[in-house]
């Protein structure tokens, strides 16, 4: 249970920036997950945090004490692996007794403990095992207990469950997060999958080439993306560059109002915001494709410049490819300079008629 | 989000920057080695048949030994024999080990892992037990001539201490070395190229000719400069299982080196190994390095 | 290795019995026919099988001094050289898989030279040295030239085991609180053990099979088994001597066979000589 202060931390790799001014407070008991595309620095934060990458710039404080210049085996730190990384010439018991065993606690004591943290992460039994005989889940948990053993501070997971299929994935996290939740442990949480961070995270830092992009709670991040990256990086989104001049935003398909000033924008606007309806007059877009989901139905919508966006529609009934549709965005934002300028309408979703269509999910 | 700026930063990782080489430290001892036993001996030996103290104390530069060498009819027969040996062993090594190679590749089963591991198995007999062996065997009123006295037929012509007795000894010795090698070297050809070439229309032999030996090649060639290098100054087999005259070029420097006690001869001779070995020496150290890279 | 393709069910794999008979002829019948000899005790030619077996010349040839001084000699030998590898060859094959300096890759492939070059030639270089520095017929002088034999093989193998132990494992047990020399002991070591162990192993063998730098550098002072055996078979003693002393040669490298498996198994044996 600690507090985790990071100020203006930058790493660099040569001349490349992997993360750069990165700072964030991290409170007692909150569990924060890194989101980003690879490459977006989240893993080397991680790893900067529990001691394995020294900041090149910066400072680290973990209730007050910096930590910066410690090593990984004197920070009060534990890391679980994406691999699991459990040493394979121990058995299960072993290797979560290890960390105890370095402390020199009686060996009463290590037998309680281990015990004690194999049934909290539902493995009890297990100890005479040999990790190959695990499964993967298996292997990931007896990982999460050999760092809970050592109660350590603040727990730093390194996309574990990356390597696991995604039934699993879900009920682990579930888990993961039960148990956070009961040891109010300090966590972070580094994935690269934006359903695991909206699932289990109190906030959420999304990432982008060693930047903060945005750091929010997971409606927030959903509902109010800071950046066009955001907005693109979680859930589907439509985005649109279009030019602002007196007070609308305007693009060959419609155009909107929106008080600002004059000058080039994009428009973002999800698919369950943006309506279509069909042709009044001429109409300018036409239906491409219609998807059936059951519960829904997803339109692509083609516009005059081969710009194709997605509208989300509770029927398929009415649309059929190439008929003549207007374009009615609900709620929408607009974007210049990598910042909002614009929300229209927020209650409801986000945005309003964009160009790009962008499906999520990166890899 | 985090705009403030680090004008007063200072890095604070500066002591990672300055890299330390304690890892020069560890690998000293053996690279020292490396060099005082290998590097300087070659340098030393090139250096000290070239440039010889004269008889007035005066260190020239000097081609006699060298001279004397290839005008001498016992050295350079001792050099024909060495060369027909090792070119004998190469190509005994190829026909035998590559049918070998070739069954084990595309085969699957008991009888191919019993193969391999007779094919395998030389590495794991001393050539000095080897040696032993031969004579037993092949030797005058060994097992091959008792077995043949039993059904009638006359006894062989003992290829030991014949030329054809190192032959038969290092290419037993060689063996599992090259097809080890030619095998990692099948082990790059996919079943789907072979499948493809079968698929038009290609028959075995014309699969083998235009589909694996292009794509073995290098593995051929690795495994002929690492048979070369090892065969051309072999010293046990030919010395036990060899003519003494004309003997192969490891008996030879041997015998000048210890025997004759004229070292300076014997330092000629190795130069003169080295220079007949270097194609095959430097394309192994390219071959290794290349593998190593990937 | 890469074995697929298998023969269609039914047909009878006469390839594969021609190879196995071929070979077995010749690998294992010389074998067996040393094997005989060691335990004969009259085999006058032209008889298929020896008139009389017995264990009389196992007696006589254990009695000999000259057996059991090069026999210890060799234990000794080899037991020196694989312990000064070990020491001088396992932490630079540490450095060289996890540390980087100045000159790494250069240093490393620069273990290849001694076996770029024929090796009678390149020991009669050494000898030429040697002899400047007396070191010809002495205990060390032999040491030396058998400790650069297993340079490479001490060297690649350690720094192929040690590169494949997986870092997370290393940090692992740094996150949990140990000193980066307690990892090396309690994880490194264990995790890249086998294969070090089957280096350390393979340099034991090497070094008391090696025959040609003890003859060279050793004779006439220092006379290993295999010298010795050489010289037994040179001045034509009992033909059983040799066949006994052939038996008991082999004991160390069946061991050998036995743990190697796992090194060559892989075909990594065969890449490391460039395949």
């Amino acid at each position: 249970m600690a507090r985790l202060d990071i100020a203006n931390v930058s790493k660099l790799f040569g001349s490349t920036k992997a993360v750069d001014d990165f700072s964030i407070t991290v409170e007692d008991g909150e569990l924060v997950c890194l989101l980003g595309p690879s490459g977006s620095g989240k893993s080397t934060l991680l790893r900067m945090i529990g001691g394995f990458e020294k900041p090149t710039y910066g400072s680290m404080t973990i209730d007050g004490e910096e930590v910066i210049h410690l090593p990984p085996e004197k920070r009060p730190t534990g890391m679980v692996f994406q691999s699991h990384a459990l040493w394979s010439h121990m058995n299960v018991f072993k290797n979560i007794a290890f960390g105890l065993k370095l402390r020199r606690l009686p060996k009463a004591e290590i037998e309680r403990r281990v015990e004690a943290v194999l049934e909290l992460v539902g493995l009890s039994g297990y100890g005479q095992r040999l990790t190959h005989q695990l499964s993967g889940g298996q292997q990931q948990r007896v990982a999460l207990a050999r760092s809970l053993v050592l109660e350590p501070k603040i727990l730093l997971l390194d996309e574990p469950f990356a390597s696991l299929d995604q039934h699993l994935r879900e009920r682990l996290r579930e888990e993961v997060r039960d148990i956070q939740q009961r040891l109010k442990i300090t966590t972070l949480f580094v994935t690269h999958a934006q359903d695991e961070a909206l699932s289990v995270a109190d906030r959420i830092v999304v990432l982008r080439d060693g930047r903060t992009e945005q750091i929010a709670r997971p409606a927030e991040v959903y509902r109010e993306p800071a950046t066009p990256f955001v907005a693109g990086f979680i859930g589907q989104m439509n985005l649109v560059s279009g030019v602002v001049a007196d007070g609308r935003f305007g693009h060959s398909a419609f155009n909107v109002p929106a008080a600002v000033a004059d000058g080039p924008a994009t428009l973002a606007v999800r698919p369950e915001a943006l309506a279509i309806a069909p042709a009044s007059g001429a109409g300018m877009a036409h239906v491409h494709r219609v998807t059936d989901y059951g519960t829904h139905a997803m339109i692509d919508v083609e516009l005059p410049d081969g710009e194709r966006l997605k509208s989300m529609m509770p029927t398929a009934d009415q649309w059929t490819p190439m008929q003549k549709v207007d374009l009615v965005p609900g709620a929408f934002a607009l974007y210049r300079d990598n910042g909002v300028i614009y929300r229209a309408d927020a209650a409801l979703a986000l945005a309003k008629p964009a160009r790009k269509t962008r499906s999520t999910v990166h890899a | 989000m985090t705009a403030v700026s680090q004008a007063s930063a200072r890095p604070l990782d500066q002591g990672e920057n300055r890299r330390r080489p304690y890892g020069l430290l560890l690998v000293a001892a053996p690279v020292l080695l490396v060099a005082w036993l290998v590097i300087w001996p070659i340098v030393s030996a090139v250096g000290r048949t070239l440039f010889q103290r004269s008889d007035e104390g005066a260190i020239e530069f000097t081609l006699d030994t060298y001279l004397f060498f290839f005008s001498d009819r016992y050295s350079l027969d001792n050099l024909t024999v060495t060369l027909w040996t090792t070119g004998m062993c190469a190509l005994l090594l190829f026909v035998i080990c590559l049918p070998i190679a070739l069954y084990l590749r595309f085969s699957a089963g008991r009888l191919p892992a019993y193969v391999q591991s007779l094919a395998i198995f030389p590495m794991f007999v001393p050539s000095i037990i080897l040696s032993y062996a031969f004579i037993r065997v092949l030797g005058p009123n060994g097992m091959v001539d008792i077995l043949l006295n039993a059904v009638g037929l006359p006894k062989i012509r003992t290829p030991y201490l014949t030329p054809w007795g190192p032959v038969i000894g290092l290419v037993w010795d060689n063996i599992p070395l090259t097809v080890l090698i030619l095998l990692s070297g099948l082990g790059n050809v996919s079943n789907q190229a072979i499948e493809a070439a079968r698929d038009v229309g290609a028959r075995w032999g014309q699969v083998l000719w235009h589909i694996i030996l292009p794509r073995i090649g290098n593995s051929i060639l690795v495994a002929l400069s690492f048979s070369v290098l090892g065969i051309f100054s072999s010293f046990t087999l030919p010395y036990v299982l060899g003519p003494a005259a004309p003997e192969m070029m490891g008996p030879f420097m041997q015998r000048t080196f210890r025997d004759v006690n004229d070292p300076q001869m014997a330092i000629t001779q190795a130069v003169i190994t080295f220079g007949f070995c270097i194609v095959f020496g430097l394309f192994y150290v390219r071959s290794v390095a290349r593998n190593q890279g990937k | 290795m890469a074995a697929t393709l298998p023969a269609p069910r039914g047909r009878i794999d006469f390839v594969g019995i021609g190879f196995a008979i071929a070979l077995s002829v010749a690998i294992i019948f010389p074998l067996i026919v040393v094997g005989t000899w060691a335990f004969t005790e009259v085999w006058r030619y032209p008889n298929i099988v020896p008139q009389q077996f017995g264990l009389r010349f196992w007696n006589q040839t254990l009695s000999r001094a000259d057996v059991w001084s090069a026999l210890t000699l060799s234990l000794q030998l080899s037991t020196v050289v694989t312990l000064l590898s070990a020491a001088i060859c396992l932490p630079a094959a540490y450095a060289f898989a996890r540390m980087t300096f100045p000159g790494r890759n250069v240093l490393f492939f620069s273990f290849l030279a001694g076996h770029a070059f024929p090796k009678f030639g390149l020991l009669v270089a050494i000898a030429a040295i040697f002899l400047q520095l007396n070191l010809i017929g002495t205990f060390w002088g032999v040491v030396l030239i058998q400790l650069v034999g297993t340079l490479l093989f001490m060297i690649w193998i350690p720094v192929a085991a040690f590169q494949s132990v997986d870092r997370r494992m290393e940090e692992a047990a740094r996150d949990v609180g140990a000193s980066p020399l307690r990892v090396f002991w309690s994880i490194t070591l264990p995790q890249a053990g086998p294969t070090i162990a089957a280096a350390v192993l393979l340099s034991f063998v090497g070094t008391f099979y090696e025959t040609e730098g003890a003859w060279l550098i050793g004779a006439p002072g220092i006379r290993t088994m295999p010298v010795l055996m050489i010289t037994f078979i040179n001045n034509q003693m009992v033909i059983q001597y040799g066949a006994v002393l052939s038996v008991l040669l082999w004991v160390p490298s069946f061991i050998a066979l036995m743990f190697a498996r796992r090194v060559i198994g892989g075909g990594a044996f065969a890449r490391g000589f460039g395949g």
